[in-house]
């Protein structure tokens, strides 16, 4: 089963985008639920991108590619 | 899971705040103070999360006096805690000067031994971010120079963590010296070399040992902090010109790994040294002189140094990238050296 990362549109207040400015796992590895994955800069303050569950990641969007909320970021094979 | 421990990556600010909380796990006698290191975790994120589990008595959010604070930390050090501290921008040492190097690096000789100064002086470096003159500085020389206190300076996140870890289990006091370009932090340029593997587990990286993060045969590129990156990416373009640079990241100036610096240029011959702090009377000239008051006659070529240059850091940008030490200049400055020779 595929699960897709997406970031939530809680994660930060206004609607400003992001860059992805650090992921601290490649595409190929092992992840648990819970696991830090990523880092989100929005207005020189940092997000949190956890994991959703536990699976294999595929990372989508790139470090110092520009997201905006909603959007989906990498996906996890279980 | 053996993959996954093997493949997670911190950020250096992430790796140190992970080796502080270890620390504060199994010894009660540790704590953090400084300026928005609490509920902010730290500007270059150093102390993020430490607040939540350890609560304010621990991670101690102080005004901004750091003649105060520090001078704090120097008589809790003395007094048999282990306190690590954070002088947000090194460039404001100049307050706090005389309980750095008259108190916490010269307490245990006055005292015969007898006073320890257990502490940690954690402080942001360097610029490229355009942030001027007062927020942009090294100043490794100016630590490196005054005797009591070692100095380390990470690269990557590995030894960002292990170096964090043998600091604060030191007996001594020791500055550590982190580039804002590294740490993570997406708005000060983020050199991504830094974000490495990091293990969970508790580990140290012994204080006085230099490594050789790249091996090559005809120049050794000596540098740390941010100038090791430069340098990497220095060799990546020499190697493909034909010639093998070995790149040495020296991690510590107090202890000097003068061994390696020495065995290394031994075995190149040609020497470079790379540091972003100024040029004159500091660490590049110490470099250099490691190796010709040891043996002059390994030199195949005279040795160079890129360092800044003797002047204020400049706010505008293009200015700032002038006088910063890069891969381009690196290059340069070995082919100059291939000419000269």
């Amino acid at each position: 089963m595929q699960i897709a990362i997406v970031i939530p549109v809680d994660l930060w207040e206004d609607d400003s985008e992001g860059v992805m400015t650090a992921w601290l796992f490649n595409s190929g590895d092992e992840v648990d639920e819970g696991d830090l994955l990523a880092e989100v800069m929005v207005e020189k303050a940092q997000y949190e991108i956890i994991a959703p569950s536990a699976g294999v990641l595929t990372i989508v969007k790139h470090e110092d590619e520009v997201v905006i909320k909603g959007a989906i970021i990498a996906t996890l094979d279980a | 899971m053996t993959t996954k421990k093997a493949t997670r990556k911190l950020t250096i600010a992430r790796a140190m705040a992970e080796a502080i909380a270890q620390e504060m796990r199994i010894d009660p006698r540790v704590f953090v103070m400084g300026e928005d290191i609490g509920p902010l975790g730290g500007v270059f994120g150093t102390t993020r999360g430490l607040i939540t589990e350890f609560g304010t008595e621990r991670v101690r959010d102080t005004p901004i006096s750091e003649t105060a604070f520090i001078g704090a930390a120097v008589g809790a050090a003395s007094d048999g805690m282990r306190p690590i501290v954070e002088l947000m921008f090194v460039d404001f040492f100049g307050v706090c000067m005389d309980a750095i190097y008259n108190l916490m690096a010269k307490n245990t000789y006055f005292s015969g031994g007898k006073v320890r100064v257990p502490m940690v002086l954690m402080t942001s470096t360097g610029g490229g971010y355009s942030d001027a003159g007062q927020h942009s500085q090294c100043l490794y020389g100016t630590f490196a120079h005054l005797p009591g206190m070692k100095v380390v300076v990470p690269s990557n996140a590995y030894d960002a963590k292990g170096l964090m870890t043998a600091a604060i289990r030191d007996d001594n006091p020791v500055v550590y010296m982190y580039h804002k370009s590294l740490q993570g932090m997406g708005w000060l340029g983020t050199e991504k070399g830094a974000t490495v593997a990091v293990p969970e587990e508790s580990y140290t990286v012994e204080i006085g040992k230099a490594a050789v993060v790249r091996k090559g045969n005809d120049v050794s590129l000596v540098s740390l902090g941010a100038g090791v990156h430069h340098c990497l990416r220095a060799a990546e373009v020499l190697q493909k010109e034909g010639f093998s640079a070995e790149v040495l990241d020296l991690r510590s100036l107090v202890p000097l790994d003068r061994e390696a610096v020495r065995a290394s240029v031994g075995r190149t011959g040609r020497l470079i040294v790379v540091d972003e702090d100024y040029h004159s009377y500091g660490v590049s000239g110490e470099i250099i002189a490691t190796v010709v008051e040891h043996n002059h006659t390994c030199l195949k070529a005279a040795p160079k140094r890129l360092a800044y240059p003797d002047i204020p850091i400049p706010f505008a940008r293009p200015m700032e990238q002038w006088a910063l030490p890069n891969a381009d200049k690196i290059v340069d400055a070995f082919r100059q050296m291939m000419l000269n020779q």
